[in-house]
């Protein structure tokens, strides 16, 4: 016994009652509770009849067998127009062991053994052990039923809606005349409008698609490629539909942590950035990292590269709560201060909690101690690890002092006191770093100063090198004048 | 279709398989990694070449076959049909040649021997339709003994083929020489029964001799387990 399936997203009376007359061995006539009826269902007088199934058919159903609606024309007593068009080569008469005869044993064979077992898919390999034909007209005929859904064709499979199944669905209406693909039965038609399912491969593509409008088909790349599609169409049907990533998702707060976490750890290796990212590209990490709000600020910031390396330090020390609108607030005092410097400072501030900027200053306050004009080299070359640890140093230095100083005072904090403070400790924040800039330059001047010595160096010993070669040349004529005057006075005595 | 050529069979015919479709007998023996890979199926000479590699591919995925296998079944496909058409240029001596047709094979559990008698001249033949006509006889169920019987038959056929194919070469070389005289084919006068006598040493009837019977009747067998393990333990002990 045979049973539709109605398309989906169709309205009842369009689905005519189709009496497929299927002279199959086994005849059972279909329980009531199978015939949940869209159509209206036909008797069960005829030996061949035909039920409308529910899309989801009982598996105490083990005789119905299902195919698909737009495979109605199917009749195992003949052969249709519709396997006349698509396998052309065994009705024209080329080729002597291709004729209508041998079709439709072959045909009918490999349905027999299909039905034989309903519910398990049949291979090619199987049938054709079983089928006295050469095996390439086999295979055609199992590519043709199986294209069509007369073999290895169970709902339970289709469960996925396809995205040019729903226009198919509306399409497999009228005649089979061009030919569709599957219909969805049982889900509702789902517009997934993020993701794009290759119909002949049932794949998700990725990277491009190729949709037909002429025949509402969406193939992936492969199967364009291939020459997957149905009769009829033609490569210049399809146009290519780009799918680019950056619609699937936005940055979550997570993949932002990590974007930051990374950036800290390899700062400019961006590939091992975006592989500790996960799923980002390397370009997509980066337009993001710079689209971040303090982007500006850091790429403004642009000498102080180890500034950078240290404000991750501080956002990764932070916990996840700094959210980016605190970063906004405590930016906006001097956020528009002209001095990079004084909106770094700011930032840093901002940033530096006061635990953080105290478990700092106890391995620090040796190092700042350390500072000085005569210690410039050595402090110079820690200078990029330690300047992090400085600057939060000073700042803890210098809340502490205003702590102290607080508490000498009073011991409560009210909030026009604690700006007060942050002030402060903003002034020693930036006279801290102009420190740091002098000595900076004191110790480039030391460098150019060496460099000068070398040079003339180098200009002494040319010139030794030139005296020396001046010599020799002057030696070298000496010897061969003697040489030719012995030479000479040899010949003539 | 080509008429039976009655008196005039000296003439040679041009190489093709004596059936009425020109279906090459392909047999496949793989072994990759351990993994033997027997099988044997019909093909069709007119079929594009790109059909093997889909055809072997497929075969390999349907039988979930190491992926090695897909290049190995393409190749030796692609050799034996090569060789087939490098037979078809030549001609082969026909004639008025039955030939006997011996069938020996198991399949599954099924076993079958049989001997017959097949006109090798007989361009219409159909050993497909013998096959089928061979099962539902005996009540063979199963259904994979029709095309194995068919392939046997056309296997025969084929090397039979190639061997007229042979003789044709040698006859053509002899006739250089002298006028040969071949003896099978040679007689033409008589017509086909009294040659069918000569063939099989019977001079007073075309009617089989009785001890002959039981040489010529089919005899199906079916197998139980341990006898088909017991064969196939011996048949792979044979050709190593």
């Amino acid at each position: 016994m045979a049973s539709l399936e109605p398309p989906a997203a169709v309205t009842p009376p369009s689905s005519k009652p189709n009496l497929l007359p299927l002279p199959s061995p086994t005849i059972i006539t279909p329980s009531a509770a199978a015939l949940a009826a869209v159509a209206p269902t036909t008797s069960s007088s005829s030996p061949a009849t035909l039920s409308v199934a529910t899309p989801l058919p009982t598996p105490s159903d083990a005789e119905l067998v299902h195919i698909p609606s737009y495979s109605r024309w199917f009749s195992l007593d003949g052969i249709s127009e519709c396997e006349i068009r698509c396998l052309p080569e065994f009705f024209d008469s080329r080729s002597p062991s291709r004729n209508p005869r041998a079709y439709k044993y072959i045909r009918d064979s490999i349905i027999k053994q299909f039905r034989r077992n309903p519910s398990s898919k049949i291979t090619f390999t199987e049938v054709r052990k079983t089928l006295a034909a050469d095996v390439i007209s086999i295979r055609r005929v199992f590519d043709f039923l199986d294209a069509w859904g007369l073999i290895n064709y169970s709902p339970a499979a289709l469960s996925k809606p396809l995205k040019w199944e729903e226009k198919d669905s509306k399409t497999s209406q009228h005649a089979a005349d061009s030919p569709a693909g599957p219909s969805s039965d049982s889900t509702p038609p789902v517009r997934e409008t993020t993701k794009w399912l290759c119909g002949s491969c049932k794949s998700v593509c990725s990277i491009a698609c190729f949709a037909s409008d002429k025949c509402d088909l969406t193939l992936c790349a492969r199967c364009f490629v291939r020459g997957n599609y149905r009769v009829g169409l033609s490569s210049s049907d399809f146009r290519r539909v780009e799918i680019s990533d950056e619609m699937k998702t936005d940055w979550t707060e997570k993949e932002t942590m990590q974007l930051l976490e990374a950036v800290m750890h390899y700062g400019d290796d961006w590939k091992k950035v975006a592989q500790h990212v996960g799923g980002r590209s390397e370009k997509d990490c980066i337009t993001h990292f710079i689209k971040l709000p303090m982007g500006e600020k850091l790429a403004g910031s642009a000498e102080f590269g180890s500034g950078i390396n240290k404000l991750n330090q501080m956002k990764d020390d932070n916990s996840s709560n700094s959210s980016s609108s605190g970063k906004r607030l405590c930016l906006s005092p001097l956020a528009d201060a002209s001095n990079p410097i004084m909106a770094q400072a700011a930032f840093l501030s901002a940033l530096a909690g006061t635990a953080v900027a105290e478990a700092a200053a106890q391995a620090a306050v040796t190092a700042v101690s350390k500072v000085g004009h005569g210690e410039a080299n050595a402090h110079f070359r820690s200078l990029h690890g330690v300047q992090g640890l400085q600057n939060a140093s000073i700042t803890s230095n210098g809340s502490n002092k205003l702590k102290s100083s607080e508490e000498a005072r009073s011991g409560v904090n009210t909030m026009p006191e604690e700006k007060v403070n942050v002030e402060e400790e903003l002034r020693t924040v930036a006279m801290v770093q102009m420190k740091h800039i002098q000595e900076k330059i004191i110790h480039f001047e030391e460098i150019d100063s060496q460099i000068d010595k070398e040079w003339k160096q180098m200009e002494q010993m040319r010139d030794i090198l030139f005296y020396d070669q001046l010599n020799l040349l002057k030696h070298e004529r000496s010897i061969r004048k003697t040489g030719q005057q012995a030479a000479e006075g040899t010949r003539a005595g | 279709m080509k008429p039976l050529p009655s008196t005039s069979s000296k003439t040679p015919v041009k190489f093709r398989m004596p059936t009425s479709e020109n279906l090459v007998p392909i047999r496949l023996d793989i072994e990759v990694d351990g993994q033997r890979f027997k099988d044997a199926f019909t093909w069709n000479l007119s079929d594009p070449d790109s059909e093997i590699s889909v055809f072997a591919k497929r075969t390999q995925k349907d039988l979930k076959l190491p992926l090695a296998f897909a290049t190995q079944i393409a190749q030796s496909i692609q050799t034996q049909l090569t060789e087939f058409r490098s037979y078809q240029g030549q001609e082969m001596l026909t004639g008025e040649k039955i030939v006997p047709i011996k069938l020996d094979l198991r399949v599954n559990h099924t076993l079958i021997k049989d001997q017959f008698l097949w006109d090798f001249n007989n361009f219409d033949s159909d050993p497909e339709e013998f096959a089928k006509t061979f099962c539902n006889d005996l009540g063979i169920e199963d259904p994979e003994v029709g095309p194995a019987v068919a392939f046997a038959i056309r296997e025969q056929l084929y090397e039979i083929a190639i061997q007229s194919v042979a003789t044709a070469r040698e006859s053509r070389n002899a006739k250089k020489g002298r006028r040969g005289e071949y003896s099978s084919i040679s007689s033409r006068s008589t017509g086909a029964a009294l040659d069918l006598m000569k063939l099989f040493s019977n001079r007073y009837s075309v009617v089989r001799k009785r001890k002959e019977w039981d040489v010529y009747e089919p005899m199906v067998d079916i197998l139980s387990n341990e006898e088909v393990n017991a064969l196939e333990s011996m048949e792979e002990r044979k050709p190593r």
